[in-house]
């Protein structure tokens, strides 16, 4: 069947070679964004790319995990998509294996100059640069109601010892403390904010520094404690809930907080909802510091149509263009990659963050940048596995963490 | 008229040449394949240097692991047993000749024409805590009603025993009903004759009669066991945690998650040498019998 479905791909653009005009530049497009920001920020990039003359194929796949599968499929089956919204900690990998074309040299020393130094180290490989980021997204936010604090008079947590202050009293007048969905990967993302809260430069050394030691060290084992502790403070229907039905329970002031990305705006934004009246954003509880990056990037697998080719170049050209990223970025609830684009037009949180940002020492890496997604997969394991199992000690934990980290010394 | 049979028997192979040369390209050359890409360091695509038991010791470290095949084998025999008695309880209890016996077998076969996905999504919702079942015999004034099964650890994977039962035991009640339904009626006429009561006749008579039908039940229903995926990603994604993770989610989280088929392929090949331990008792049997 896939065969068959393959031959039929090859013959029909085949056809499309036979019958394009010699100039064509085409881009097949894989993607996962299908929500409604999602799309409407890609539009942005689509609608420019055809005004330059470009073919836009668009290979919408719901979901990353089918995304993922999607492309390695038609990588290995040797019918790669011209474009790829990759995942940061992917880049290095694929460009080793050769896998990936290099960016076109000028847009990548234009685009090198104004990146944020960690980010593009981590997807340039001897010199030459393999993928570009549109967007810098926040792990380390915390959403909050607004009159969940008014209610007990108290201000929003600035530490996860004052949230604990205020976590009983909360409570006592109805509120769920802290919104949360006991996914993996929620747990996982709330134990880097955690552990980010421990300080800084311990998180770098964990995390750009691979420093497996620290790993095991009294940071993290304060971290997981944390993480115990706040296992107390969630509504028992967390339990394999979405991401943003936790959102929703901030949205209807049954929840105090939310620690989650920035895209846990859109949902707020999109509700008409007005960001420091209606709903509050800081970053999360002790790491006012620092600015977890998450990127989104897209990378150009090796390919062979000259159409191809041209429409990969076309495409270099329209994402690197810092207007273009700005009005991406607000669509989508995101930072510009870039840190020349404007942004003063933005909300208070966007501008919050590009503050936070601007600070060389307060950008620090998500772990997708820094771990493999085989070791990311082992410590969402751990961290789940210790989020659910009460007797599983903050010590026993961090030497698993360790571990882990171990792993990474060739990467 | 010698040779005409031989012709026949030489057609006859022509016409399975083809099929049997589909089954080795397409199941058993992937099976060869896995079992190698299991002895090597493979990380998202294939890596053919030879690297021994590597991915197997990592295996046999990984709690993960232990926790899904100790699933599978509670799954296993909680589903096939229970699935099994319940199933043909109901096809005894409809073969008494009750009025709308159409209606009933209808409504018991109901749930097998939805997809495991479906049935562990609709699960989900009802075992849910703070919105399914025990909130609404909390509501109705039973405040201390629980029933939280779904997002306690140890007790996780028997959510996903309920679902699946409800979803198969029909399929068990409709065949076995079938069997029932093909007894001669001179076993039972003589059963009255010897004054045997009805409960005793089922039981040791046209139960045991129905060996062939039971075997059929327990082959659909571990089939089940084995590929079983769709019911815990759609019911608890494998948590809390990992505690109701199935050995088939193992494999296809490593795979095409974590890109690390080399420990996927060790896990396929551990659950492809426990289904083989499993029908070897059966395999020899049917040796013996027929040789």
């Amino acid at each position: 069947m896939k065969t068959k479905l393959n031959l039929l791909a090859t013959a029909l653009s085949t056809l499309a070679v036979l019958t394009g005009s010699a100039g064509a530049q085409t881009a097949d497009v894989l993607h996962y964004w299908t929500s409604g920001s999602e799309s409407a920020a890609l539009k942005i990039f689509a609608d420019a790319f055809k005004a330059k003359g470009g073919t836009w194929v668009d290979s919408a796949v719901g979901g990353f995990d089918t995304a993922r599968a999607t492309a390695l499929n038609r990588i290995a089956g040797g019918n790669p998509p011209t474009v790829l919204l990759d995942n940061i900690g992917e880049v290095a990998d694929f460009a080793k294996q050769g896998i990936l074309a290099p960016v076109d040299p000028e847009v990548a020393k234009d685009l090198t100059a104004h990146l944020p130094t960690v980010l593009a180290q981590r997807i340039s490989i001897d010199g030459k640069l393999y993928a570009i980021p549109v967007d810098i997204g926040g792990g380390n936010w915390m959403w909050y109601s607004t009159k969940a604090f008014a209610d007990i008079g108290a201000a929003p947590p600035k530490s996860w010892d004052e949230f604990f202050a205020e976590a009983d009293k909360l409570r006592a007048k109805g509120y769920i403390p802290l919104a949360f969905g006991g996914q993996p990967w929620q747990e996982a993302s709330l134990f880097y904010d955690v552990l980010l809260a421990q300080g800084r430069d311990t998180y770098k050394q964990i995390t750009s520094g691979h420093d497996a030691k620290a790993a095991g060290g009294p940071a993290v084992v304060k971290a997981f404690e944390v993480m115990r502790k706040l296992t107390g403070y969630v509504d028992e229907g967390s339990q394999g809930r979405e991401w943003n039905d936790a959102t929703a329970l901030v949205m209807k002031n049954k929840a105090a907080i939310q620690i989650m990305g920035d895209w846990a705006k859109g949902e707020f934004l999109s509700a008409g909802m007005v960001p420091g009246k209606d709903f509050g954003c800081m970053l999360a509880p002790g790491t006012q510091d620092a600015y977890q990056m998450v990127v989104d990037l897209f990378d150009f697998p090796k390919v062979s149509k000259p159409d191809n080719i041209a429409g990969q170049k076309l495409f270099e050209q329209v994402i690197a263009d810092p207007a273009l990223q700005a009005a991406f970025g607000d669509k989508k609830g995101s930072l510009p990659a870039r840190l020349d684009a404007d942004v003063s037009k933005s909300d208070i949180c966007t501008q919050l963050g590009q503050k936070t940002l601007s600070d060389p020492a307060a950008q620090v890496p998500n772990y997708e940048f820094v771990y493999t997604a085989d070791q990311e997969g082992q410590v969402k394991d751990l961290v789940s596995q210790f989020w659910s199992s009460p007797d599983m000690s903050a010590e026993d934990a961090a030497a698993a963490f360790s571990k882990i980290v171990a792993q990474s010394s060739g990467n | 008229m010698k040779a005409a049979l031989l012709k026949n028997a030489t057609i006859a192979r022509l016409v399975v040449l083809p099929t049997i040369v589909v089954i080795i390209v397409c199941f058993y050359a992937p099976i060869l394949w896995s079992a190698y890409i299991s002895f090597t360091p493979s990380g998202m695509f294939p890596n053919y240097h030879f690297a021994g038991l590597m991915q197997y010791d990592r295996l046999l470290a990984t709690d993960r692991w232990h926790v899904a095949f100790r699933n599978m084998l509670i799954f296993g025999v909680l589903f096939v047993s229970i699935a099994i008695s319940l199933g043909s309880l109901l096809a005894i209890l409809i073969d008494q000749n009750i009025k709308a016996e159409a209606v009933f077998r209808t409504i018991l076969l109901y749930p097998l024409s939805m997809s495991f996905i479906v049935t562990g999504l609709a699960w989900q919702w009802f075992l849910n805590p703070t919105m399914g079942l025990q909130h609404f015999v909390q509501d109705l004034g039973w405040a201390g009603f629980r029933f939280d099964w779904l997002v306690r650890r140890n007790l996780s994977i028997y959510t996903i025993v309920i679902a699946a039962v409800w979803h198969s035991s029909g399929l068990v009640m409709a065949i076995t009903l079938a069997g029932l339904r093909g007894i001669d009626p001179d076993i039972w006429r003589a059963t009255r004759v010897e004054g045997i009561p009805r409960w005793r006749a089922y039981l040791h008579i046209m139960l045991p009669m129905l060996r062939p039908v039971m075997v059929t039940n327990v082959v659909l229903l571990a089939i089940n066991v084995v590929k079983s995926y769709d019911l815990v990603v759609a019911m608890t994604q494998g948590g809390p945690g990992y505690s109701s993770d199935l050995p088939g989610k193992f494999v296809v989280d490593m795979a095409f998650q974590r890109g690390n088929i080399g420990q996927a392929s060790a896990a396929a090949m551990a659950m492809l040498a426990t289904v083989f331990i499993a029908v070897m008792p059966y395999l020899y049997l049917q040796m013996k019998r027929s040789g």
